[in-house]
């Protein structure tokens, strides 16, 4: 016996802790899975060779790496290419690419290795600098045959032979193809040069010592006949605005080869664009480097929009060109400095950008190498190279899990793991300055059609569209629930009581995803074709119940009396219909007087002035003004006033009195209406704009249909647990029922009330199904009503799926159910907190 | 004086009692109560009468066409200026007339089917644009396991390119006389190749993973692998033949099946030939009596509900999403109940009353707010990438890299809804012990019954009916959550159920690690996802009603018990 009880204890101690951990573990497990999003770059020296080859003490041409960071490369100013392995430094081979004539500049590589060379005699040639990786069956290379597990590594006929994880055997080599010369129509030695391939044609431009440059297409073609291939080259000059201080030194042309920019060593630099090659143009002229200082480094992001540059203070800047409305050069676009990504320290020696991503990385005059994500600003890896010498070269792996730099003879080599480089909190939650804006913006484009497309996570337009929903959704569901529960607890017969609560109780438990289906594929639709009748039942039909109160209010006393209960529920439920029906009537109307007969197009900002809109926002403010005021200071007066009358007389008054008020709130709000447009005042733009058919009001409505049920149960709960001894009191002393619940019962429950709406507000902040449906999910921050939104649940649900495995983008939506959890975590840890003293309160009273 | 007063009392008692006001309380209740029976109204007009057979109209318009098809819906609109320019300057009056005096022209919407001979299922004609229209006697509605709906006209029957019947009634009658059997041969086939070349499938399948398992323990060149290998060619080798009569079983009924076909003659006048073992159901709407179309309505349910879906959904039935949705709701009420029962259990009777089970029993209900989709964030990364994937490894290394259980699921589905139901159970379970009066538990212990002895004889048996409408409404919540399941388990197509009958003992087997179908993700993916969702529109009013069918039974349920329980204690107070 003692034993079966010991047994018991145990086992619902353990099932009933369980069951809490596991409450806990989704907390646990969330953050863990987001804390890596937050967490910096790791970074290990794997070595520092001296290559006494490969040493230079200015940059050198090119340098390079492997995708396995097997083989480094780098091209001399000699014009040899000294290839090494990384691993211990020793030199693999060694070849002088060009001799006469003599090599005097090369333009930056591109991820393909394709870059250009320019000579001294004015020639240009394009080419190809690149590793190449196969893969060998052990048994059929029998010299490859002392690879073991042991010695994974051996060097064969130039090439590098390693044994792979797999157990394949991988040879690696570098490859070099160059084209014939191409002249240019310059003469003097080539002091810089880029290229840019677009489809099939490539732009050229190069830079001679006299300060001249030149601009070519070069377009080749491949007759499908004869699989003939001829090049076309089309040269012209680029006019430079002359500078006393020189040629310049530097030159870049943008990713589709639309845009060169023309850099001095002072810090000037010159747009000119290209996209018409035969007629290039000056388009603007401004200084990298604020007068301080000149200019030591630069180079483009991926992509070629985005330049990084680097000066002699050592700030590491990015620039790009923006499309401001005031731009006053010729194309309409100025470039703007967009990030500041280091502070002032040792000159910039080197830049070198990654091959797959934003990320960038410097080296400095005093060694040091940092690493920076451009868009984030999020400074990756702070390092330095051993001895301090200045970095010359660096490059980073292309699969961005490496770093190396030159340094003198020295090359250091790094393991880099970049994690999640793009995401920040600042990144996330600030607005942050994409590419190709105007400026800093809150966007979230998650996914993109091309490899240099930038993922743009930014929460801010999700929690927009979260809060959006539900401020509309509570809008129209937290009134209606509260008031029903209200008469539900006060005023409702007592048979009709327990019907109607399972039916609001049903209502609770439809799913959200039928909700969500009524709202996108039978309401949005037919809201489309009635927008004005939807807008007028707002007001038609709190207008048809209250003109069904007073006609009420004149039926004779006896009968007031007599049919106070089931009978009165069954006319309020009648003029329900007489409201709808009137805003059929009343909507097409007012389409015609103040909307030009066509409110979706006046909506569209088409026609039309802007007294209609106003007029809608301003109906129910005058309307809340006129009751404050009626009560407040009309009331007391009328009372007095309406002492000597009898009933049926004081009837009639208010039936006139509420004919009187309606004319009046809507003179007002016309006469306010036409002020505020005759100001120059248009809602068009805030709260109305364009109609787009799943927006705002339909989920409001939907989904203040779906948190009615909960918000009413708790409500009517508060309200019924009011002791009933408080109202028999406060009914005893004379008051009217209206009277002790609005006195009494309502202020009693109050934190109750108060709590049901939090409770709504929580299930509206993270209702998923009617969202997704009803909603056209895009991410905009609009406050209209008539707009689309898309919240941080409908977003999970869409790209969840999607998303890879531990990607940032994987990350980043937990980091939104993160959000969300923590949110309804907070709201109804405190309606719950609310809730009990409020219990404790009821129960005390 | 006297006078004056007592009327004072009656005017402002007018006022007083502020009859405006509660009518706007009473209207916000009456519009609550206004939405959901107009709500319900909808589907449930929507949903049963999708599968009434209709009449079939054809509508000949003024331009020489013809188009035949049942009615769907009616409207008033008026024509914009693009549609007034292409009519005839005699039409366009006429229509302006009509619009002066109506307010509008009326057009309808035809279901006209042949979706593969027009490439749309439905077209909206004006009724300025018909010429007329006419109930023929002999328009036929023919239901395809493709393309849709056909409706037309019984030209000839044809068996082996020969034609056997001609004129509808003769090749109605052959057709009528052979259908039947023809879809017995059918389904046969089906059994055939879903059961017979199934199981050799999975027992070749079996086999190459017997001999992946092998490599993997013992390596390629091991005398285990050997053996395993030799085995494994055995075996492929019988099973080839196996495999081979099962499919000559199946060809031979194909070709049996293949030589009935019906040609039919479009409202248009287009000839198609339409093989017999393609049509599923096919009726002459307009000679149906009444009885004979409650036999078609009915057959039409049966099929829904006992059918898997065709053409992406859009027809057949949802048995798959039935048995998905089932399935998966009891696995998870097995899992939530004993642990929900428990952990109430726990809170109430065992643990010690205070602040820290104060904040527990804060987090329980605070759980309950977590938006559902949170749980489904947490399913996806923990349940499936964690949890299933080191299951993988442990057990199912052979797979790899198919996922086997690191992937959505039934299991993980139920896991899922379970944590998220958990806290329906524990707050109704929670209600319900402390609803069992004092004085009886008192009364045990004073009779010397141990705590345990007093909490599974008196307060468990008293609590059930409490559990049990917290279990029920726990299901409730489970069937009809759809956001969770999108993200781990529940699909738009599952190839194979999630259980299946088996020959041997225990002749059920349930598959947790496989996808599912679920009702309530069916009709977001049908409404939304569909290729054609204007098609697929009836089908989802149709399984909408379904759900909502499942859901009110289980919440009336719950009220039935619940009050129940509560006459119970009202009679056992004393």
């Amino acid at each position: 016996m003692r034993l079966a009880e010991a047994v018991a204890r145990l086992c619902i101690s353990i099932g009933g802790a369980g069951t809490i951990a596991a409450v806990a573990l989704i907390f646990v497990f969330l953050v863990w899975v987001v804390v890596p999003l937050f967490g910096g770059a790791g970074h290990e020296l794997r070595n520092q060779k001296t290559v006494a080859s490969a040493a230079a003490s200015a940059p050198p041409f090119a340098f390079g790496v492997d995708e396995y960071r097997d083989l480094g490369f780098v091209l001399k100013h000699d014009g040899t290419l000294v290839t090494w392995r990384t691993d211990d430094g020793k030199v693999l081979d060694t070849r002088a690419l060009f001799t006469v004539p003599r090599l005097n500049s090369v333009s930056t590589r591109s991820p393909d290795g394709d870059l250009a060379f320019g000579f001294d005699d004015g020639s240009v040639r394009l080419g190809r600098i690149s590793f190449h990786a196969t893969y060998a069956d052990m048994t059929s290379r029998p010299e490859l045959a002392e690879v073991t597990a042991d010695r994974p590594v051996i060097v064969a006929g130039g090439q590098l032979a390693r044994r792979t994880q797999e157990g394949q055997l991988r040879l690696t080599g570098i490859a070099v193809s160059i084209d014939e010369p191409v002249q240019l129509g310059l003469t003097a030695p080539i002091t810089a040069l880029d290229v840019s391939s677009h489809r099939d044609t490539t732009k050229v431009v190069a830079l001679d010592a006299r300060g001249e440059i030149a601009a070519a297409r070069i377009e080749t073609r491949e007759n499908l006949m004869t699989g003939e291939v001829t090049v076309d080259i089309r040269s012209h000059s680029v006019p430079l605005r002359p500078r006393a201080t020189g040629p310049p030194t530097r030159l870049f042309l943008t990713g589709p080869g639309d845009v060169l920019l023309v850099t001095w060593d002072d810090g000037i630099l010159q747009r000119h664009d290209l996209r018409d090659v035969e007629a290039p143009r000056l388009a603007e002229e401004f200084d990298l480097v604020d007068g301080e200082g000149s200019l030591t480094a630069a180079a483009f992001l991926i992509g070629k929009t985005t330049l990084i540059t680097g000066d002699s203070r050592g700030r590491v800047r990015g620039w790009f060109g923006t499309k401001p409305a005031e731009a006053e050069t010729p194309d309409g676009i100025r470039f703007v400095r967009t990030h500041d990504l280091d502070a002032e320290g040792p000159a910039v020696t080197a830049l070198a950008s990654s091959s797959r991503s934003r990320v960038v990385s410097a080296g400095f005059a005093d060694g040091s190498v940092k690493t920076f994500h451009v868009t984030s600003h999020k400074l990756l890896i702070d390092t330095a190279v051993e001895g301090g010498e200045p970095i010359t070269a660096l490059v980073i792996a292309p699969k961005e899990d490496g770093l190396m730099a030159q340094a003198g003879a020295h090359v250091a080599a790094w393991n880099i793991t970049l994690e999640h480089p793009e995401a920040s909190l600042s990144a996330l939650f600030a607005p942050v300055w994409y590419e190709g804006y105007d400026q800093p913006r809150h966007v979230w484009q998650s996914t993109g059609g091309t490899d240099d497309f930038e993922p743009k996570l930014g929460f801010w337009p999700l929690i927009f569209g979260t809060l959006k929903a539900t401020f509309y959704s509570m809008l129209f569901g937290a009134p209606l629930a509260i008031l029903a529960a209200i008469f539900t607890s006060e005023f409702l017969h007592k048979r009709l009581k327990g019907p109607l609560k399972s039916i609001t109780e049903m209502m609770a438990s439809l799913p959200s995803v039928v909700l969500g289906f009524i709202a996108a594929i039978v309401i949005a639709p037919y809201v489309q074709g009635l927008v004005s009748t939807v807008l007028a039942l707002f007001f038609t039909v709190p207008c048809a119940f209250l003109l069904g109160a007073h006609l009420w209010q004149l039926l004779p006393q006896n009968a007031y009396v007599r049919l106070s209960g089931a009978p009165r529920f069954v006319a309020m439920g009648a003029c329900l219909p007489v409201g709808v029906l009137a805003a059929f009537a009343v909507g097409p109307f007012f389409e015609r007087t103040f909307f030009d007969g066509d409110i979706i197009a006046w909506l569209a900002g088409a026609q039309g002035d802007s007294v209609g809109g106003w007029l809608l926002l301003l109906i129910p403010v005058t309307a809340l003004l006129y009751v404050f005021a009626a009560s407040r200071f009309v009331g007391p007066w009328l009372r007095s006033m309406s002492a000597g009358w009898n009933r049926p007389q004081a009837a009639r008054f208010e039936f006139a009195r509420f004919g009187a008020s309606l004319v009046l709130v809507f003179a007002t709000a016309l006469g306010a209406a036409h002020v505020l447009d005759g100001v120059g005042f248009d809602p068009r733009g805030g709260v109305f704009d364009t109609y787009v058919q799943r927006n705002a009001l339909i989920v409001g409505f939907v989904m203040g249909f779906a948190i009615i049920p909960i918000v009413y149960t708790l409500a009517e709960d508060a309200l019924s647990s009011v002791p009933a001894h408080l109202r028999l009191a406060s009914l005893g002393a004379g008051a009217t029922l209206w009277q002790t619940a609005m006195r009494v019962v309502v202020p009693t429950a109050m934190s109750g009330l108060f709590s049901a709406v939090m409770i709504g507000l929580g299930r509206a902040v993270g209702e998923t199904m009617i969202v997704l449906m009803a909603t056209g999910n895009t991410p905009i921050m609009s406050w209209s009503v008539f707009d689309g939104f898309r919240t941080l649940s409908a977003n999970i649900a869409v790209e969840l799926p999607e998303a890879v495995r531990d990607s940032t983008h994987y990350r980043a939506l937990f980091l939104a159910a993160l959000c969300l959890f923590a949110l309804t975590f907070v709201l109804n840890t405190f309606a719950e907190l609310v809730r009990q003293r409020f219990r404790k309160r009821a129960y005390q009273l | 004086m006297v006078k004056r007063r007592r009327s004072q009392r009656r005017g402002t008692s007018l006022l007083s009692h502020a009859e405006p006001f509660v009518w706007l309380t009473g209207g916000a209740l009456v519009i609550a109560v206004a939405m959901i029976i107009g709500l319900m109204v909808l589907i449930v007009k929507e949903g049963g009468s999708t599968f009434w057979p209709q009449r079939v109209v054809r509508i000949d318009s003024t331009d020489g066409t013809s188009r035949m098809g049942e009615i769907s819906s009616t409207e008033m609109y008026v024509p914009g200026p693009h549609v007034m320019a292409g009519l005839s300057d005699d039409t366009a009056r006429r229509v302006r007339d009509v619009i002066a005096a109506d307010g509008g022209v009326r057009r309808r919407m035809l279901r006209s089917g042949n979706f593969d001979l027009t490439g749309t299922h439905y077209t909206w004609i004006d009724d300025f644009a018909a010429s007329g229209e006419s109930l023929p006697e002999w328009a036929v509605v023919v239901e395809r396991m493709s393309w849709g709906r056909f409706y037309g006209f019984p030209k000839a029957f044809v068996i082996e390119n020969e034609v056997v019947a001609r004129g509808p009634e003769a090749a109605w009658s052959r057709f009528k006389s052979v259908h039947a059997s023809v879809r017995a041969r059918f389904e046969e086939r089906q059994d055939l190749e879903t059961g017979a070349i199934g199981a050799i499938n999975a027992e070749m399948e079996a086999g190459r993973l017997a001999l992946r398992k092998a490599e993997l323990s013992s390596g390629t060149g091991s005398f285990e692998y050997e053996q395993a290998r030799a085995l494994n060619d055995e075996q492929q080798i019988e099973l080839k033949s196996r495999f081979e009569s099962a499919r000559d079983a199946v060809r031979t009924l194909d070709a049996e099946n293949a030589r009935y076909q019906l040609l039919f003659e479009t409202a248009d006048g287009a000839e198609m030939t339409i093989p017999a073992v393609d049509i599923v159901r096919a009726y002459a709407a307009n000679q149906l009596g009444f009885v004979e179309r409650v036999a078609v309505y009915l057959s039409r349910w049966w099929e829904f509900l006992s059918e898997a879906p065709r053409e992406a959904n859009s027809e057949g039935g949802v048995f798959p999403a039935i048995i998905g949705t089932v399935v998966m709701t009891l696995v998870m009420a097995i899992l939530a109940v004993p642990f929900g029962v428990l952990a109430a259990l726990y809170l109430r009777e065992y643990a010690t009353q205070g602040w820290l089970v104060s904040i527990v029993r804060i987090a329980v209900n605070n759980l309950a707010g977590v938006p559902s989709i949170v749980f489904g964030v947490f399913g996806l990364g923990f349940f499936c990438y964690v949890v299933g994937a080191s299951v993988d490894t442990l057990l199912y290394a052979e797979k790899l890299p198919n996922p086997t259980y690191g992937k959505g699921g039934l299991i993980w589905a139920a896991f899922t809804l379970g944590l998220l139901t958990l806290p329906v159970v524990i707050v109704a379970t929670e209600e319900a012990l402390a609803a069992v009066p004092r004085s009886m538990r008192e009364g045990s212990y004073a009779c010397g019954a141990t705590k345990w002895q007093t909490i599974r004889r008196i307060v468990l048996p008293r609590a059930l009916p409490g559990i049990m409408t917290g279990m029920i409404l726990a299901i409730a919540r489970g069937a009809g959550e759809v956001a969770p399941l999108m993200l781990v388990g529940a699909v738009k197509l599952a190839p194979e159920l999630v259980v299946e009958a088996n020959s041997t003992a225990p002749f059920v087997h349930l598959h947790p690690e496989r996808s599912f179908m679920h009702l309530g993700f069916h009709i977001y993916d049908l409404g939304f996802q569909s290729q054609n969702s204007e098609a697929a529109r009836p089908m989802v009013y149709t399984t909408t009603l379904l759900l909502i069918a499942i859901i009110v039974i289980l919440n009336i349920t719950a009220i039935w018990v619940r009050e129940r329980l509560k006459r119970r204690y009202a009679a056992g107070a004393f």
